[in-house]
């Protein structure tokens, strides 16, 4: 766990290094007369300090640091799952439209998580489907895309 | 004083047309839903209905956000004691004596002192409010850039001292969120940054992205990752012997209100998560000056009254530095002064004079609004309690649906959908690594007011940074600042001290 806190230093380290060397393309100025640049030029240096005395501190430091989340075999490939899901609704949602990417969402999301009988899982979409598309679409008139139901 | 009372008379006549009443009471029993639901907070909570009052005036719209903030401090303690679930993190104290008076028949009893310690709390607190307020207010008029920079900077040193396991890791969230304030045009020449070409970005990033994607979605990946077993989990709602406080109990309880709310008040008005820190406070001097500190954890009337109270003040008093100074001090109010922007309002000591419709009637709201929860809660506290029943399996993937809609009617955009992703992913890694988003969701709102000051100080002293301590009230805080910074490390050398002593 230690090396994957200093990890996650080194990260954020690099996120400083980056972010330092795309503000040297804008306009610095001068302290007079700040550029577009200086202020998260300097942000960029001062996240690097923080960063390097976290490493250091984590790799000195002789306490090792608990994992905080209890992990399950398959939690893995569940979370990977829900994710794939996820990301391929919101792909689908302007071709499908909100009520068609809504329920593909919650089929998906509800059989990923083990939410069993087909009926069932088909059912609690389609009302959940429906309950948000008269909620939102129709009630409260919020344009989410229609897609090809043109709903 | 008198004006304030009159001005507060105003408040309540604005804040009891049947309009605003709609929506106090929309917002204190959505904000009690969430409370009671674990893995969406008020933050999200909050982010997710900004959408919805888009379409409503002003102050209708910050009528319902902040019943959304102190509901949920209400629903919060109904799953603590009941359950022993705190629905959020300010009710986690009230897991400890609330749950074992629940266990002991006496839930009903608990769940009424809660909602009479936090009726009494902001009663008290609506009167803090009201004769602190307007006279801050005048006080923060002296305020140039170089004392914006030196109280924002205060705030984050103070919030990463108080949140997440360590100063440094909060720190290096302020500062990544200060950065990703950065992205889209230059406040002040109006150039572009980090942009990359991509025209959604010019706007910089949607703040209620960030929110919804750290505190939603990335509590929901926490969960998704968690054992079978914890998402098939049904909770048992134990049964109501007693449904109301003995007068004993009253008893009991009276000081411990009173005390609650003074302390509550007091930590609202400083940087942090002041309904979390409250609660802490409260528990510790109501143990520390009991006759009978053992029955603290065995079911103390005391250890449930006094927090709950202390949390429902720092709750109304946190307002204060929002509204007046226009810095929010935690994340919850770093969302509403989003909310505040996005309807227009910019919040800052001349708030008073320019919306006193707005300001005066979300206070008077505040009290209507606790009132109504106490209605709200009493009679209906077992029903709340079975929306627990329902299996997370189920409720996770309603979360999602939920933060996704709300997502795009933000800007009717599916790449904001895509940041909020990214968000919950991010959310979620730091969540295992132990990383803190308040501090970086209040970096990203404050970030370009922070910048602006900064620059403008610069600009006024012609690049001498001497003007950040020649000028009293800027170094007090820089000064406050440097303190709680190096407290961290005053401590360790003094554990080190005693241990070699």
């Amino acid at each position: 766990m230690k090396k994957e806190e200093s990890i996650s230093g080194v990260v954020v380290f690099l996120f400083g290094l980056v972010t330092m060397l795309a503000s040297l393309k804008m306009p610095l100025g001068n302290f007079r007369t700040p550029g577009t640049g200086l202020f998260p030029f300097s942000l960029g240096i001062i996240l690097m300090i923080l960063a390097a005395m976290f490493v250091v501190k984590e790799l000195i430091s002789r306490q090792d640091v608990k994992g905080q989340i209890q992990r399950a075999a398959g939690a893995k490939k569940q979370l990977l799952l829900f994710l794939g899901v996820l990301i391929l609704s919101i792909v689908l949602l302007n071709p499908l439209g909100y009520f068609l990417a809504a329920f593909f969402l919650m089929a998906g999301l509800l059989w990923i998580l083990g939410v069993r009988g087909r009926l069932f899982v088909v059912l609690i979409s389609l009302f959940t489907a429906l309950t948000s598309h008269v909620l939102f679409v129709l009630w409260l008139k919020i344009p989410l895309p229609r897609g090809i139901l043109g709903l | 004083m008198i004006e304030s009372l009159e001005q507060l008379a105003f408040g309540f006549k604005v804040a009891s047309t049947l309009n605003n009443l709609f929506y106090c009471f929309t917002g204190v029993l959505v904000g009690t839903l969430i409370g009671v639901l674990p893995g969406i907070g008020p933050i999200a909570g909050i982010a997710l209905l900004i959408p919805a009052t888009l379409s409503l005036d002003p102050t209708a719209a910050i009528i319902m956000l902040a019943g959304i903030y102190y509901g949920a401090m209400y629903g919060g303690s109904t799953t603590s004691i009941l359950l022993n679930v705190p629905g959020e993190t300010a009710s986690v104290i009230t897991c400890i004596d609330g749950y074992q008076m629940a266990q002991k028949g006496r839930a009903g009893a608990a769940l009424a002192l809660c909602a009479i310690g936090s009726f009494v709390a902001g009663t008290i607190g609506i009167f803090g409010l009201v004769f602190l307020a307007p006279p801050l207010a005048e006080a923060a008029l002296a305020f140039g850039p170089p004392e914006y920079f030196a109280l924002m900077v205060f705030g984050f040193i103070v919030l990463s001292n108080v949140t997440g396991t360590s100063i440094l890791k909060s720190l290096m969230m302020a500062v990544i969120g200060l950065i990703v304030g950065t992205i889209g045009l230059d406040p002040v020449t109006g150039n572009e940054r980090f942009t990359f070409g991509v025209i959604d970005l010019l706007g910089g990033i949607e703040f209620v992205a960030v929110a919804i994607g750290l505190f939603g979605l990335g509590e929901v990946l926490t969960n998704v990752y968690k054992p079978q077993e914890l998402l098939d989990q049904k909770v048992t709602v134990p049964r109501f012997k007693e449904l109301y406080p003995s007068l004993g109990d009253l008893k009991k309880a009276f000081f411990p209100i009173l005390r609650g709310s003074g302390l509550g008040f007091g930590v609202g008005l400083v940087p942090g998560p002041a309904p979390v820190l409250a609660t802490y406070a409260s528990y510790l001097v109501e143990k520390k000056t009991s006759k009978h500190p053992e029955e603290f954890g065995k079911g103390a009337v005391e250890g449930v009254a006094g927090p709950e109270a202390a949390n429902n003040a720092a709750s109304q008093s946190a307002f204060i530095p929002l509204f007046v100074l226009g810095v929010p001090f935690g994340p919850t109010t770093a969302i509403l002064l989003g909310a505040l922007l996005i309807h227009g309002i910019n919040p800052g000591p001349l708030m008073i004079k320019d919306h006193p419709m707005l300001f005066w009637g979300v206070i008077a709201s505040m009290y209507i609004g606790n009132f109504l929860l106490l209605l709200l809660n009493l009679p209906f506290v077992p029903l709340f309690a079975n929306i627990l029943r329902i299996p997370k399996k189920i409720l996770l993937p309603l979360v999602v649906l939920f933060c996704i809609t709300g997502m795009y009617s933000v800007n009717n955009s599916v790449f904001d959908i895509w940041v909020m992703l990214i968000c919950g992913g991010v959310g979620f890694l730091m969540m295992r690594r132990g990383f803190d988003g308040a501090p970086l969701l209040l970096a990203i709102v404050l970030g370009p007011r922070l910048e602006v000051a900064f620059r403008q100080s610069l600009m006024i002293s012609h690049g001498d940074f001497g003007i950040f301590v020649e000028r009293p009230i800027a170094a007090l805080f820089l000064l406050g600042a440097l303190l709680f910074l190096t407290l961290p490390v005053l401590r360790i050398g003094y554990r080190m001290m005693r241990k070699g002593g």
